[in-house]
């Protein structure tokens, strides 16, 4: 609570222009907002570009923000998410985010996504570093649903509650937890046969 | 399957409560009949596992470190770029506006042609006040004026010597003339006697003597005899004779 009352603070004096007080506010949520834009967009530099665009679009309308209505972190995420949103949409056409489990083509019997992303290489190592687990996971974040990952990401990696999740993308809570469980599931369904390549 | 009840629970109503069940907040009977749908359902007990690993793979996830220059992009592009339009807004300070002015006022002269000669004119007036042995300090007011008025000094009492000088040279010249005129006088007069004692023995000579060298003495002395008395500083007499002129000159 008192973090909270120290963030309205923090807002209160941005928005009657002091400087410093931008700053803080940066220096707190810059590290945040860096990590949602780099699971979402799996870029470093497309992570690095939406941060600053979401600190702009911050910056310009923080004097509109209502605290009564949401907290400061709950509407940064919400500007966050709706920038991620536009930015995947501009960019739908250079990836495929169907559900792995999705058959390509008219076909019932054909191969699936995830058959076709598996590894075929014979030279895969046994045990894998964390660092390449998580690898790993960042890679199979960016193959399900756009939807089902930012509900994955609010919630297992940025520890935001479901109210909050729901204020964000709108959405009843009961929508919000359907979509991380399926999420977690589709995840697990990809990084199990990914591993089982491996082994 | 989603609307087969199997132990009391409908598998829609297992997928509600499966949150709850992973995050450990569900308790009580609710979970009872959770569990005891899992045990029976397969497709339930299969999403409960999958749901189960995905939290696990997602755990293992840390987050990542920014760029150490985003923070500083992010204020450069928001209040950097408000007090940089701040700035063009605002005009140009005073200071600003006196440097402008300056600087329009000196474009003629600050020019490379324009450098290159007032350096070649320093190194000009550098060296002609080294080799006179003129040091800078000599060239303030205070050291111009004294030695202005010492040099000025020097120069009168220059004249005013080189004037003494000349008068007393002058004077001293009159002196021996006017000595030399005095013992010319008294030297004249002793010889106009001494001439005359002369020439009454010589005449009284001459009265026995041959008239030829009288005739001859008087054609020589009629020749010249002034010039010879100018040369010897003597006033000259008409009727002197040669011999008597160079005898006066001897004695002198």
């Amino acid at each position: 609570m008192e973090e909270a009352q120290v963030v309205a603070q923090l807002v209160r004096r941005c928005a009657s222009g002091d400087a410093a007080a931008w700053e803080e506010i940066v220096q707190r949520f810059h590290r945040r907002i860096y990590n949602i834009c780099y699971r979402f967009a799996g870029s470093a530099d497309d992570a690095q570009d939406l941060t600053q665009e979401v600190f702009i679009k911050v910056y310009r309308t923080v004097s509109s923000f209502d605290g009564k209505k949401a907290s400061f972190s709950t509407w940064v995420t919400t500007v966050t998410r709706n920038l991620l949103v536009d930015h995947f949409r501009k960019t739908r056409n250079d990836r495929s985010t169907d559900s792995i489990d999705a058959v390509q083509g008219a076909d019932d019997d054909g191969p699936t996504l995830a058959d076709r992303l598996a590894s075929d290489a014979p030279s895969q190592q046994v045990h894998v570093e964390s660092r390449e687990r998580q690898e790993m996971v960042h890679r199979a974040l960016q193959q399900i649903s756009p939807d089902l990952r930012e509900a994955v990401i609010l919630r297992d990696l940025q520890d935001m509650d479901y109210r909050e999740i729901a204020q964000v993308l709108k959405v009843p809570e009961g929508t919000v937890k359907s979509r991380i469980n399926r999420g977690r599931a589709e995840l697990a369904r990809l990084l199990q046969r990914t591993y089982r390549q491996a082994l | 399957m989603l609307g087969e009840t199997k132990s009391g629970m409908q598998c829609m109503e297992f997928d509600a409560l499966l949150t709850e069940a992973i995050d450990g907040t569900l308790n009580g009977e609710r979970r009872e009949r959770f569990e005891r749908h899992q045990a029976g359902c397969p497709a339930c007990s299969t999403l409960f596992a999958e749901v189960s690993s995905g939290m696990a793979w997602l755990d293992e996830v840390e987050d990542v470190q920014p760029p150490h220059t985003l923070v500083h992009n992010i204020l450069a592009a928001t209040s950097g770029a408000d007090q940089a339009a701040a700035r063009a807004n605002a005009g140009p300070s005073a200071w600003e506006r006196l440097r402008r002015q300056v600087r329009m006022a000196l474009a003629p002269v600050l020019t490379p042609r324009f450098g290159m000669s007032m350096g070649m004119a320093f190194f000009s007036i550098t060296l002609v006040l080294n080799m006179a042995q003129i040091r800078i300090t000599d060239l303030t007011p205070s050291n111009l004026s004294h030695t202005f008025y010492s040099s000025q000094n020097k120069f009168e009492m220059k004249f005013m010597r080189y004037y003494e000088n000349m008068r007393l040279v002058y004077e001293i010249e009159s002196r021996v003339r006017d000595l030399r005129n005095a013992t010319d006088e008294s030297e004249r007069q002793e010889k106009n006697r001494h001439r005359e004692k002369n020439n009454n023995q010589t005449q009284e000579q001459n009265q026995n003597s041959e008239p030829d060298r009288r005739q001859h003495r008087e054609f020589t002395c009629g020749q010249n005899p002034q010039w010879l008395a100018l040369l010897n500083g003597i006033e000259p007499h008409l009727d002197m004779c040669p011999r008597d002129l160079a005898k006066q000159r001897r004695e002198i």
